[in-house]
């Protein structure tokens, strides 16, 4: 049974690869051309992944979060949060299809 | 229009070989396949930042046959420090 909580931490999983993507593309323009823009998004994509990474381990691996987020948070509840992950999913996969050319 | 020189020239996969194409063509003008040789890039490749070039009119073309001449556009020689700024960070 796929739960609320599920199709957040798979919308967050997705968030994390497209940002690994992003990173990647940043990284190596900064090595090539050091300059502040493209330092500035490098930074932006470190810490949103950071972002992303601390949720997933909030819904998947802490101890006590994990346990409480899969069993003690009502549907609409999490209905709300999985709004704000997806719309960020689709807002990164369309910087990547950008940044990707 | 100096977000999108940024943007298209620094922050995307393929910025390093555009930066390379507007420098050749402020040099001198030429078509998608003297960019090809004189740069070492793929034919099709220098086709695909030439229209990623063109749609953000940091290029324009001198007629739509194949044997086109590029040249930087007219609003980007209006923005050229920040091109210079671009061109200097990267090399």
């Amino acid at each position: 049974m796929v739960g609320w909580i599920d199709v957040a931490r798979v919308a967050v999983a997705l968030n994390m690869a497209l940002l690994v993507v992003l990173v990647a593309v940043w990284g190596r323009n900064y090595v090539q051309i050091r300059s502040k823009h493209t330092l500035g998004l490098l930074l932006f994509g470190v810490f949103l992944f950071g972002e992303n990474a601390f949720a997933l381990y909030f819904y998947l691996l802490d101890p006590l979060l994990a346990d409480w987020f899969s069993t003690a948070v009502p549907d609409p509840a999490w209905q709300a949060m999985v709004v704000l992950h997806v719309l960020e999913t689709v807002g990164l996969a369309v910087l990547a299809w950008v940044t990707w050319d | 229009m100096e977000a999108v020189l940024w943007y298209v020239l620094t922050s995307t996969r393929g910025g390093a070989n555009r930066i390379r194409i507007l420098k050749a063509l402020d040099e001198r003008p030429r078509n998608a396949n003297k960019l090809s040789e004189n740069l070492d890039l793929d034919y099709k490749t220098v086709r695909h930042h030439l229209d990623v070039l063109a749609d953000n009119d940091i290029v324009v073309d001198s007629g739509d046959d194949y044997g086109a001449v590029y040249l930087p556009s007219d609003r980007v020689r209006n923005y050229w420090d920040t091109v210079e700024e671009i061109m200097e960070a990267a090399e």
